[in-house]
């Protein structure tokens, strides 16, 4: 999972952990119509871009990193086996080859994958990129003193589940195989098609053992990318990345880097961010951030100036908000009940508390709306735009609820968009119309992940959000709806607690695929199978609308991140 | 204003109960800007407590939305001139939501003061007890308690609150749990203006005399001190009170404030303030009925404090050691804390 | 024990144990307050098992007391930590290490304490000028309509939430106007005339909100001076109005304002929260607003102490420039 990043720079000091990893990974706009409009548009190398942030980079650690695919920043300094494709659109939802020389060959059952390098890999002090850095790399993301990535290599890697990383347990991951210097192979517990995918996080990012230092590491993380590092100050508030002269686009095909320099700012209050984005002075005019939404205020100024509309770009980040049931909790675990609230909800001021209907398309699918997840449109509870309280009342008189219900919502205090008490206000408001009273339980930010995320304390009624790790069907299910991830003492996310054989059953035949497109459309067939159990309302898919500076070339947004990719970016 | 020099010409006052009311609210009276101010504090009050028969008469409540009236392509901007204004909502209504701006208003009016208010009685009545005590009691007990007051003074009640509030159970009434961590937090300048200013009084005449003739400690406390401790206590609550809605203000903006949907102008405020360029009046609002009334309370504290003003200037000021200044050390705020 | 010695003993001893006893009510305190932190270090997907490494790492399964044994001990005679590679020495006094980002507490502060020096001092001057120049001026020129602008301008200071104030002020300045450059933090060493340039607006905006404290105070401390009788006596012979005002009655304001300002100074250094991430001023108040919402002990808990122990100073300091400005005043 990873969340997208928050638009409001104080919700970012409310909510947190995952904030950093979604700094990391988060990205920016896209040029639509400047890219129709301006005249020469040739992007050159050469000039400084600034990047102004509201979250520092505090961890600048490959093993640390909580990205969708390699993160932004980060993947100027970290190069890993596979990439996501720099690209527009749905195309940019490809996994390509990075280091490696294709996107990895799998055994017959997808349980053994193996990579070959190419050749002339080179770091920033010229020596070579082996397998073995990147085995070591991967192994050093294990030890607790490094925690902070995602859980697959944990769960899928063979013997992996207890193990405690290099600095304890010398002998090593034995399922990570490197015959030699430039081939390596993965030994998985489980068939898993999507491996390519995994192979896109920043722990695939080589490390050269001798340049360890620990978790000193992040202060000078040795790049294998276009930039390395030559400053970081405050931990992470201010990043200067310079040309790293050993890199060459003869052996990286994804990255653009054209500007000399990259000047990485944080700390920011994110409307200051859209200030100065929008004055564009100085070196703001070839600015842009990572991290930071343009809010509804905001919007409201933008789209009435032409200038300022032209420099905002908009993208789709693979990201579902909605409701959550534990059906364990009365009055949820009466279908019926679950199918009124469903019929109830009124998307249209859900969206317009998340910022009106530019930065949020309403949902009716659990899955983003987007073919790479293997989006397949269905709508069972049809609320229409303001919901349906005529049904709802019809359902929760079936239901055995006549006169009304009373329920609690559980939300996050943070005021960050997602789980937010605007979201929660507002289902209250139309509940109201069907005969239910909501009453609000709003709980501080770290308060709310510990009850949600617990199976003894999980309510019954809540308001969640769920992004995807790369942009397919199965990080995106599984977590939320595997009977078999539940987890009974720590952090679960199956929050309806299903364990249904038959979703269970799918789920690991859809992982045996190695054809994606396949199974990009088991994973939608599936979806709507679940959908009918009315187990979560989906709200809304989250829409990201950025600013860049006036100088800004040559601006790229992918589906798979929705923010403008960084490495693409020019300023000449 | 010249009516300090005025009133201090008649500086016989207070000294004993029902006359010395009377004197004061004569010449409180006499000073029109205390009057016009005390007139607008009580019709803030008022409106508080006013609040669901306003909004009746308007035939609106804070919580409604009104989808239609906003703009939800541009951010939710309401789509009305003046940000909505009209005879329906009369002050417009709030962007993304299209709640009504006057219901929210005068709803938030409540919470605000009525945080504020209980607040400040809170923190005036610690301070007094504790400053009082720290002055009459022996050397050891002054001792720990000046200590105490330092722990308070010097904890980041901003930091203390963020944590307690996160502490308590959600179930416990939001507003009054804001008032009681505002309250029990931030009591220290207080206690230590009351003890410096009654380390003087003890060493007035009178006090002395009360002393003398064996009169026990409550009872010099209650006759003696409390009338002498009433003007720079007024007077730094006049100041607290502003302070503390601005504390609220600040909690909400840090996310832990009074909850959803109950307004309040903090929470108006933190929601505003980007919308400043988009929908002006939504930040004036707040901002202005803020403005209002803490001028109001300062220029009524003023007026308060040259009412009662019990003989200080002719009396402090003369041979005690502990200089006058010393009598209003350290007005410390918590505004600080909320910037 | 008497006279500047003794008092400065006096208060040595009476600040250590008041910083100690601040260090105990926040490690309980936070103790209890809501939050897995092995969790929230780990990150929300970490398995149970890795959690349950995490917490041996950081000795969060210890009780409360171990845990601040182990603190006092850092204080005294420094701590070895694991960078998983080699072993470091933090020396004494050792706040101890950031949860979450594995970095000495100490180090962070250094690097932050600079920022909210600068903001703070830069302000106070401010808020003095602007301040007790307001209250001279409303004492002067009483009843006049200078008087009332500039209290109603320091009121409106007084009234409006500093993120209101700043961000309005931004945009105006900064971005409508374009007169100065977003503000950004210049270090003082790297280019002094950049640092106050970029530091300008930040100044302006708390020192506009402390300011209508000092203005009230100066004003009702000169009216009080000014009802007395030795200055009813030089007016009677024919004194001037300006040097009344100008040096008697100010002088009588001068403890109170001392007092006011040693207080606000303190508290701003860690205290100036909003201001800081308003403006990103990589401060004290906005490390540890954020040390608090992931419940980052060690940074919580030595950021407190460094602003408790300037709020102490501030005022012992302000006990002796009492002093000096009020030789009847005894040290204590």
């Amino acid at each position: 999972m990873r969340h997208p990043s928050v638009t409001s720079a104080r919700a970012a000091y409310v909510s947190l952990a995952l904030v950093v990893a979604a700094g990391a990974a988060a990205c920016g706009p896209k040029d639509n119509d400047a890219n129709g409009s301006s005249g020469d548009s040739t992007p050159h190398k050469g000039g400084t871009l600034t990047v102004l942030n509201s979250d520092p980079q505090t961890d600048f650690d490959p093993a640390r990193l909580y990205t969708s695919g390699g993160g932004n920043v980060p993947s100027l300094v970290f190069r890993t086996l596979t990439t996501r494709n720099r690209a527009d659109g749905a195309a940019g939802t490809k996994v390509v080859p990075d280091l490696a020389t294709d996107t990895g060959r799998p055994s017959k059952n997808a349980t053994v994958w193996t990579y070959t390098l190419k050749k002339g890999l080179k770091y920033e002090d010229g020596t070579a990129i082996t397998s073995a850095d990147i085995k070591y790399g991967i192994e050093r993301s294990f030890a607790p003193e490094l925690s902070g990535g995602a859980p697959y290599l944990r769960d899928w890697l063979v013997g992996a589940a207890d193990y405690q990383g290099p600095y304890k347990d010398k002998k090593g991951l034995s399922a990570i195989e490197t015959p030699d210097d430039r081939t390596i192979v993965f030994h998985l517990n489980k068939p898993e098609g999507e491996f390519p995918f995994l192979a896109t996080q920043t722990q695939f990012t080589p490390v050269p053992q001798a340049k360890d230092t620990g978790t000193k590491y992040e202060e000078h993380p040795v790049s294998s990318g276009p930039y390395k590092v030559v400053k970081n100050e405050n931990d992470g508030e201010h990043l200067v990345l310079e040309r790293n002269k050993y890199w060459s686009a003869a052996v990286d095909d994804q990255r653009k880097a054209y500007p000399d320099t990259i000047d990485v700012q944080s700390g920011l209050d994110s409307s200051v961010i859209n200030q100065r984005l929008s004055a564009s002075q100085g070196t703001d005019a070839a600015a842009v951030t990572t991290d930071t939404n343009l809010g509804p205020a905001e919007l409201a100024k933008v789209t009435g100036d032409k200038e300022l509309a032209a420099r905002v770009g908009t993208g789709h980040f693979g990201y579902t908000n909605y409701i959550a049931f534990n059906p364990k909790v009365k009055p949820f675990d009466n279908p019926k009940v679950r199918q009124a609230i469903s019929y109830a909800v009124d998307r249209s001021s859900v969206v317009n508390a998340a910022g009106g209907s530019a930065l949020a398309e309403p949902a009716t699918t659990f899955l983003p709306n987007q073919k790479s997840f293997g989006y397949t449109p269905y709508d069972l509870f049809p609320a229409g735009d303001t919901g349906n309280a005529a049904k709802a009342k019809e359902l929760l008189k079936e239901a055995g609820y006549p006169n009304g219900l009373t329920v609690t919502l559980t939300h996050d205090n943070a005021d960050n968009f997602k789980t937010s008490p605007e979201i929660a206000t507002a289902i209250q408001d139309a509940l109201k119309k069907a005969g239910i009273t909501v009453k609000l339980q709003g709980l501080e930010d770290n308060n709310y992940s510990d009850t949600v995320h617990s199976v003894k304390t999980e309510p019954g009624f809540f308001l969640a959000a769920w992004g995807a790790d790369w942009p397919s069907g199965g990080p995106f299910l599984a977590p939320i709806f595997d009977g078999r991830q539940i987890v009974k003492d720590g952090a679960n996310f199956n929050a309806s607690q299903l364990n249904d054989a038959s979703v269970n059953a799918e789920i690991d035949a859809i992982n045996k695929l190695t054809d994606l497109d396949a199974a990009a459309q088991r994973w939608g067939a599936l979806d709507k199978k679940i959908g009918a159990q009315a187990l979560t309302v989906p709200l809304f898919h989250p829409v990201y609308k950025r600013l860049v500076g006036k100088d800004i070339k040559n601006v790229v947004i992918s589906d798979w991140t929705g923010v403008l990719d960084i490495s693409q970016v020019a300023v000449k | 204003m010249s009516e300090a020099l005025v009133a201090t010409q008649a500086p016989e006052a207070l000294a004993s109960g029902a006359s010395g009311a009377r004197q004061f609210w004569r010449r409180l009276r006499t000073q029109r800007a205390a009057t016009v101010a005390a007139g607008i504090v009580a019709l803030l009050v008022l409106v508080a407590l006013a609040a669901p028969l306003l909004t009746a008469l308007e035939g609106q409540d804070p919580t409604t939305y009104h989808p239609s009236l906003i703009d939800s392509a541009r951010g939710g901007v309401p789509t009305g001139s003046l940000g909505g204004i009209s005879g329906h909502h009369w002050l417009g209504v709030e962007p993304q939501t299209g709640r009504d701006l006057f219901a929210r208003l005068v709803y938030g009016a409540r919470v605000s003061l009525g945080v504020a208010f209980s607040a400040t009685v809170i923190q005036v009545f610690v301070g007094l007890v504790v400053g009082v005590a720290a002055a009459l009691g022996g050397r050891w007990i002054d001792q720990l308690l000046s200590r105490i007051t330092d722990i308070f003074v010097a904890l980041p009640l901003m930091i203390m609150s963020l944590a307690l509030l996160a502490i308590v159970p959600q179930s416990f009434p939001r507003p009054v749990l804001v008032t009681l961590v505002i309250g029990l937090i931030s009591w220290g300048s207080i206690a230590k203006i009351v003890r410096a200013q009654t380390l003087t009084l003890k060493g007035l005449d009178y006090v002395a005399a009360a002393r003398l003739s064996g009169w026990g400690a409550w009872r010099i406390a209650r006759r003696e001190l409390l009338p002498g401790l009433a003007a720079p206590v007024i007077t730094y609550a006049s100041i607290l009170i502003p302070v503390n809605i601005s504390v609220e203000a600040a909690l909400s903006f840090l996310g832990v404030g009074v909850k959803p949907p109950t307004p309040s102008w903090g929470q108006m405020l933190t929601a505003a303030d980007v919308w400043y360029q988009a929908a002006p009046q939504y930040l004036l609002l707040p901002a202005g009925a803020l403005f209002v009334t803490v001028l109001a309370l300062a220029v009524l504290g003023d007026g308060v404090r040259t009412a009662l003003d019990p003989r200080a200037a002719s009396r402090l000021g003369v041979g005690t050691g502990r200089g006058r200044g010393r009598g209003r050390e350290a007005v410390t705020t918590a505004k600080e804390e909320s910037a | 024990m008497n006279g500047f010695g003794g008092f400065l003993l006096r208060r040595t001893i009476g600040t250590l144990a008041t910083l100690l006893a601040i260090s105990v009510i926040v490690y309980v305190v936070f103790y209890v307050t809501p939050g897995n932190v092995a969790q929230i270090t780990c990150g929300p997907r970490c398995s149970p098992e890795q959690v349950h490494q995490v917490a041996q790492q950081l000795h969060l399964d210890d009780p409360l007391y171990v845990r601040y044994w182990h603190f006092l001990q850092g204080l005294v005679v420094g701590q070895d930590y694991s960078t998983g590679t080699s072993v470091e020495h933090c020396s004494a006094p050792c706040l101890g290490l950031s949860y979450q980002t594995d970095q000495q507490v100490l180090s962070i502060i250094l690097t932050r304490l600079p920022v909210s020096l600068s903001l703070v001092t830069g302000a106070m001057v401010l808020w003095l000028v602007l301040g007790v120049g307001t209250g001279v001026l409303s004492v002067w020129r009483r009843g006049r309509l200078t008087e009332r602008v500039l209290t109603g301008l320091t009121l409106a200071g007084w009234a409006t939430p500093v993120f209101v104030i700043g961000l309005v002020l931004m945009i105006v300045v900064c971005g409508e106007l374009q007169l100065l450059p977003f503000p950004q933090y210049v270090k003082f060493t790297d280019d002094p005339e950049q640092w106050a340039w970029n530091l300008l607006l930040p100044w302006f905006s708390l020192a506009l909100i402390e300011s209508a404290a000092f203005a009230r105070m100066t004003r009702s401390s000169m009216l009080e001076t000014l009802a007395e009788d030795h200055i009813r006596t030089f007016r009677a012979y024919g004194v001037g109005e300006r040097s009344i005002v100008g040096r008697h009655a100010l002088r009588g304001a001068l403890a109170p304002v001392i007092a006011l300002n040693a207080n606000n100074f303190g508290s701003a250094v860690g205290g100036a929260v909003l201001t800081e991430t308003l403006f990103g001023l990589p401060g004290l108040g906005q490390e540890l607003v954020h040390a608090v919402s992931v419940v980052d002990l060690p940074v919580v808990v030595g950021v407190v102490l460094v602003v408790g122990f300037f709020v102490v100073l501030a005022n012992a300091v302000a006990d002796v420039l009492y002093a000096v400005a009020d030789r009847r005043v005894v040290l204590t």
